[in-house]
């Protein structure tokens, strides 16, 4: 594997890690936030 | 005449918003996640081929799910769950829009009666993986034999006549039957809370394997596992300057987001006015992407060239999609312990995505007979499920006359596009960019930045025009011209055409009698 390939496979699965964990975390700290309401 | 009184039925809703982001996202992600996104990967320019897919994804796909999102919620609100009803509640001076709208409730059907099918094979061999019924097979010819002999294309060794495939459709057709029956929040909604999260783990656990695989055999050191994810994952920039390959990437977002197709009209319209769409829409994309780049990309195509070496990955990676999933990683995972257990646990993972995706393909149908024709849920699935299961029949029996991949081309690729384009241009332009951005932020949990009305305005329809005359130009001539069909096959696309033709006019002539119905029932109302 070049090391090309190894930061573009790193920099995706990062990326889109990041995006998901974002979105999730977004949605669940409202719904703590509309629980403790 | 007497008009009925009818009593509109009280719409289903989602249980949670993690249920519809659930069920978006189970839609979005099917077979394809796992078998087309890495083969375009690798014949695509390898990891340079994400630039062009981010990209894609940043200014088409996302657009387009909020796009959808946003005006399923809008047409929910007037009780309409389908494109028909949802075109003509944005633009309700306008007679012909809802007509534009069939082919919100066309695709999503004609994808059903062969992609119900194609489901029913993961099943089948999820249960042979279990049986060790192909388990002494260890060459591509054996294993394309054990594949064409099952699906009845020959009679052989293996399968005498297409039985066992039949029976697997018809235990997949009904099981999507009753997932519906128990309707959004009991069927839809619980089949995606237990399907997804055991997809994601049956992935996991197939990724996990892959990546444990090291060098399987002292006599290939090169055949390993860390040039197995280089196959997929080294960049040739130079695929960057061909346009095919930005082709390629915005029609594989287009394809692994299931926009375009109804469906997420469909789920969106069962949202209450004031429920966010911006971040919901963000999370079932990620979510389908996260399945797709990092899930589907690192296990079938590192694991065949573990075991099949550069040389032959080629001619396995150009071999199709269905050759990978069914005959290719059957044979990877036959070479490891414990062989029948992941053979099982891959093709039930193939199972889950198909039936996350089927049921949502469904949905449009059923709402249509739902909300225009105020018919009760149980009644509009005996319905849709009579004539699907006629409609399937073709599909079935006919799969060596190329009938499936006609359906597959108008249903599922072509007639996409062409709604897409519809959606964005009535949304942006019809319905007005400025309305447009007030009802996408409407309860909405996160801002777009503001270029995005730029791009949703401009770059999208551009983007989409783009993608339909660069198909049309490549490709319309020689498919409407038969040139790839041989000539015993000629008759059997000709019917199919003139079958899907027959669909389109019956449907369109179903909104012209829902609309005047209802035109008579608020005539006749005191």
């Amino acid at each position: 594997m070049t090391a090309g390939g190894l930061i573009l496979m790193v920099v995706s699965w990062a990326t889109i890690t990041a995006l998901v964990v974002f979105c999730f975390g977004r949605i669940f700290r409202q719904k703590d936030g509309e629980t403790e309401k | 005449m007497i008009i009925k009184q009818v009593m509109p039925a009280i719409r289903d809703t989602w249980g949670s918003r993690l249920a519809i982001i659930m069920a978006v996202a189970g839609s979005a992600i099917g077979l394809g996640n796992f078998l087309r996104f890495p083969v375009k990967a690798v014949a695509n320019g390898g990891g340079a081929f994400m630039i062009p897919y981010f990209v894609s994804f940043l200014l088409l796909g996302l657009p387009l799910m909020w796009i959808e999102w946003t005006m399923g919620r809008y047409g929910g609100g007037f009780e309409h769950g389908t494109a028909p009803g949802i075109f003509h509640s944005l633009l309700r001076k306008n007679r012909f829009v809802k007509y534009f709208g069939v082919i919100g409730i066309f695709g999503p059907l004609v994808i059903f009666i062969y992609y119900t099918y194609i489901e029913s094979w993961t099943l089948a061999y999820s249960v042979f993986a279990l049986m060790g019924k192909y388990a002494g097979l260890a060459d591509q010819a054996s294993m394309q034999a054990f594949l064409r002999g099952f699906q009845g294309l020959e009679h052989n060794a293996h399968f005498s006549s297409m039985g066992w495939a039949y029976v697997f459709f018809l235990v997949t057709f009904f099981l999507n039957i009753s997932v519906i029956y128990h309707g959004i929040r009991g069927g839809i909604e619980r089949l995606c809370k237990v399907a997804l999260p055991l997809l994601f783990a049956c992935a996991i656990i197939l990724l996990v394997r892959v990546l444990m695989l090291g060098t399987p055999s002292e006599n290939f050191p090169e055949r390993n596992i860390i040039n197995g994810l280089g196959f997929m994952w080294n960049p040739d920039f130079s695929a960057l300057k061909s346009a095919k390959v930005w082709l390629e990437a915005a029609g594989q977002i287009f394809f692994t987001l299931s926009v375009g197709i109804g469906v997420i009209l469909t789920y969106a319209s069962y949202l209450s006015r004031t429920d966010d769409v911006v971040l919901s829409g963000l999370t079932a994309a990620g979510t389908n992407e996260l399945a797709e780049v990092i899930l589907g990309g690192s296990i079938i195509i590192p694991a065949a060239f573990v075991f099949f070496g550069q040389g032959e990955m080629q001619a396995v990676a150009s071999s199709g999609t269905f050759n990978l999933g069914f005959v290719t990683m059957p044979l990877v995972l036959n070479q490891l312990p414990w062989a029948g257990f992941f053979g099982f646990v891959w093709f039930l993972l193939l199972f889950l995505a198909g039936v996350t995706s089927s049921v949502s393909l469904a949905q449009p149908s059923i709402a249509f007979l739902e909300d225009e024709f105020d018919i009760d849920r149980k009644k509009a699935i005996v319905i849709f499920g009579s004539v699907a299961f006629l409609l399937c029949q073709p599909a079935v029996f006919l799969l060596g006359r190329g009938v499936l991949d006609e359906l597959d081309f108008w249903g599922g690729t072509f007639f996409l596009v062409v709604f897409a384009t519809i959606e964005v241009i009535l949304f942006a332009w019809v319905f007005g960019m400025d309305k447009a951005w007030d009802e996408i932020h409407h309860g909405a949990d996160l801002t777009l930045p503001k270029f995005y009305k730029w791009i949703i305005k401009y770059v999208t329809p551009l983007f989409l025009f783009f993608i339909l005359g660069a198909w049309l130009w490549q490709e319309w001539g020689g498919i409407i011209l038969m040139k790839k069909v041989t000539p015993e096959c000629r008759p059997y696309i000709i019917a199919t055409r003139l079958g899907l033709l027959a669909i389109f006019i019956v449907l369109c002539a179903l909104v012209k009698i829902a609309w005047r119905r209802k035109r008579l029932h608020a005539e006749a109302k005191p």
